[in-house]
């Protein structure tokens, strides 16, 4: 009795969840083999849109799958170096740090990229505050509208999701552990791959798929900073505005996260690979 | 030795504080300057961006949708989060991990994903798109957060005092209004301001949802998609001080660290 009324409990978060998200999501899934006809949609399935993807667009999702994993490789990597320092090095200043991440974790997403626009651009901050100190003497016109920007961008704003799963899996790390390792006669580089990077896989996987879905499906940022760019959210958000093709956007979408998937599972499968014993 | 590797791991420690912190603090700065470039030199401070901000005609109406969003946001998925919580801390460990893992599903979706899943789920069943449909999206990404703050704290919580309130003849209801809630309460206050940070600094999703009218990101969009002023600087400044400054005071009151 008493333990049948903890499931009424979580019962109106299960209402949201299947009725916001379950159900919109197979409606998607099946949306993806439909077709527009005239500006209506036409309901006999087809596969399309999933041959429309893979003939006309597998360049810009080839492009975005390369853009995502080198962003959530570099985030991943720094994530491991920020949750690293505050766990290990900063002492007390450990809290200040993730009061630092916190932070920009939950302030500004569209502010963070528009800044980086500012920031970057020809009459930008970085171009004025080096010509103010003479260091140029005229802009550097390569900063903004480039793949490093997007990644630079992208990198930002996502190192947040990097770090946290991150600290919380080397939280777990006791300093004993370490000593003991230490007295054994490890170095500094094998106390890290033997004993740190192992106990941390869990938090590095999932860091590493936060960020890589998060980037993969972002269109704002190569839209502000990525001038020419294009990546494949820059091809699904027109499809649901303007292009009016929502299948054939569903199925790009659902192309991108199966894509994602597979990447994630590689990656996990990968980091095992590199830290057994 | 040692103080060269601390010497280095302080410049590593700096680095990554201006990369973080930089853009936010140039934006906060841009906003109160005098010129129309936001670069370098700045000449002079002024309030004339914060000015040209409170008499543009879309101001107004793009705060007021943000506060009854980030507000009615708050409010549901603390109520709804709070007791699936409760319901979570009471069951085996395993089933309740497989259960909140499913229910964070909606966060790992790429925004624009969920944003048009739900744009077109919408628009099928015929729900007029506007602030309620943004709602109940915001909901369902704002739930598992503060599901994951209060169940860290429901699980360290003592049933025994539930327990004899219960004996001393308390009703359930009496028993949660009288002892869990006092003692939960901090915990579910700030975990509903991280539900109004989320809310009133998403963009993607209310840019999908919303149909006609603007919160202030999707203001902030229009004004950056037809050219740049530093009035945007200030309607990001004010952004960044309600998202920032419900987290600071979440943190304070949760004492979440990671």
């Amino acid at each position: 009795m008493e333990s049948r009324s903890n499931y009424w409990l979580v019962a109106p978060s299960a209402l949201v969840f299947v009725a916001l998200f379950i159900a919109p999501m197979a409606f998607f899934v099946v949306l993806s083999f439909w077709q527009v006809e005239y500006f209506e949609l036409s309901t006999e399935p087809t596969l399309a849109n999933y041959r429309d993807v893979f003939v006309n667009y597998w360049r810009v999702m080839g492009f975005t799958v390369a853009v995502a994993t080198a962003t959530a490789l570099l985030t991943t990597f720094l994530g491991f170096v920020f949750s690293f320092l505050a766990r290990f090095r900063a002492g007390q200043w450990a809290q200040a740090l993730l009061f630092i991440v916190l932070i920009t974790l939950f302030g500004g997403y569209l502010m963070k990229i528009y800044a980086w626009k500012t920031i970057l651009g020809n009459e930008g901050v970085l171009n004025s505050a080096l010509m103010a100190m003479g260091i140029i003497s005229s802009p550097i016109t390569s900063l903004l509208y480039s793949p490093q920007a997007v990644v630079l961008t992208l990198m930002h704003f996502s190192l947040p999701f990097a770090v946290l799963p991150i600290y919380a899996s080397m939280r777990g790390i006791s300093d004993a552990e370490v000593e003991a390792a230490r007295d054994l006669g490890a170095g500094r580089w094998p106390i890290l791959s033997t004993v740190i990077v192992p106990r941390c896989q869990s938090g590095i996987v999932a860091g590493f798929s936060f960020v890589f879905l998060m980037v993969g499906g972002d269109y704002v940022t190569p839209l502000l900073v990525g001038g020419k760019i294009t990546m494949i959210g820059n091809l699904i958000a027109p499809q649901f505005g303007a292009q009016f093709n929502w299948p054939l956007g569903a199925a790009m979408s659902l192309v991108m996260l199966l894509a994602a998937v597979a990447i994630i599972y590689l990656f996990r499968f990968l980091v095992a690979l590199g830290s057994r014993p | 030795m040692n103080t060269r590797s601390n010497i280095i791991w302080g410049i590593i420690a700096f680095a990554f504080i201006v990369f973080l912190l930089s853009p936010i603090v140039l934006l906060v700065i841009f906003s109160f300057t005098s010129r129309s470039l936001t670069n370098f030199p700045i000449e002079g401070l002024s309030l004339r961006w914060w000015q040209e901000m409170v008499a543009t005609r879309q101001f107004w109406p793009a705060l007021a949708n943000s506060l009854i969003i980030g507000v009615c946001v708050a409010v549901v998925s603390a109520v709804v989060g709070t007791l699936a919580a409760m319901g979570l801390a009471a069951m085996p460990k395993r089933r309740a991990s497989i259960i909140m893992g499913l229910l964070t599903l909606p966060v790992m979706l790429p925004p624009l994903v969920l944003g048009v899943a739900l744009l077109s789920f919408y628009v099928s069943i015929d729900l007029k798109l506007g602030l309620t449909t943004v709602i109940l999206s915001h909901v369902l990404f704002a739930q598992p957060f503060v599901i994951l703050i209060v169940h860290a704290r429901m699980i360290s919580f003592d049933p025994r005092v539930v327990e004899s309130a219960r004996d001393l003849g308390a009703t359930p209801l009496q028993a949660f209004f009288t002892v869990t809630l006092p003692i939960i309460q901090p915990v579910v206050i700030g975990a509903a301001l991280v539900a109004a940070a989320l809310s009133i600094d998403d963009f993607i999703i209310t840019f999908f949802t919303i149909g006609t009218g603007n919160t202030l990101p999707t203001l902030v969009w229009g004004m950056i998609r037809t050219g740049l002023t530093p009035a945007v600087n200030a309607i990001g400044t004010l952004i960044l001080l309600l998202t920032i400054g419900s987290t600071i005071i979440a943190l304070q009151l949760t004492r979440y660290r990671g």
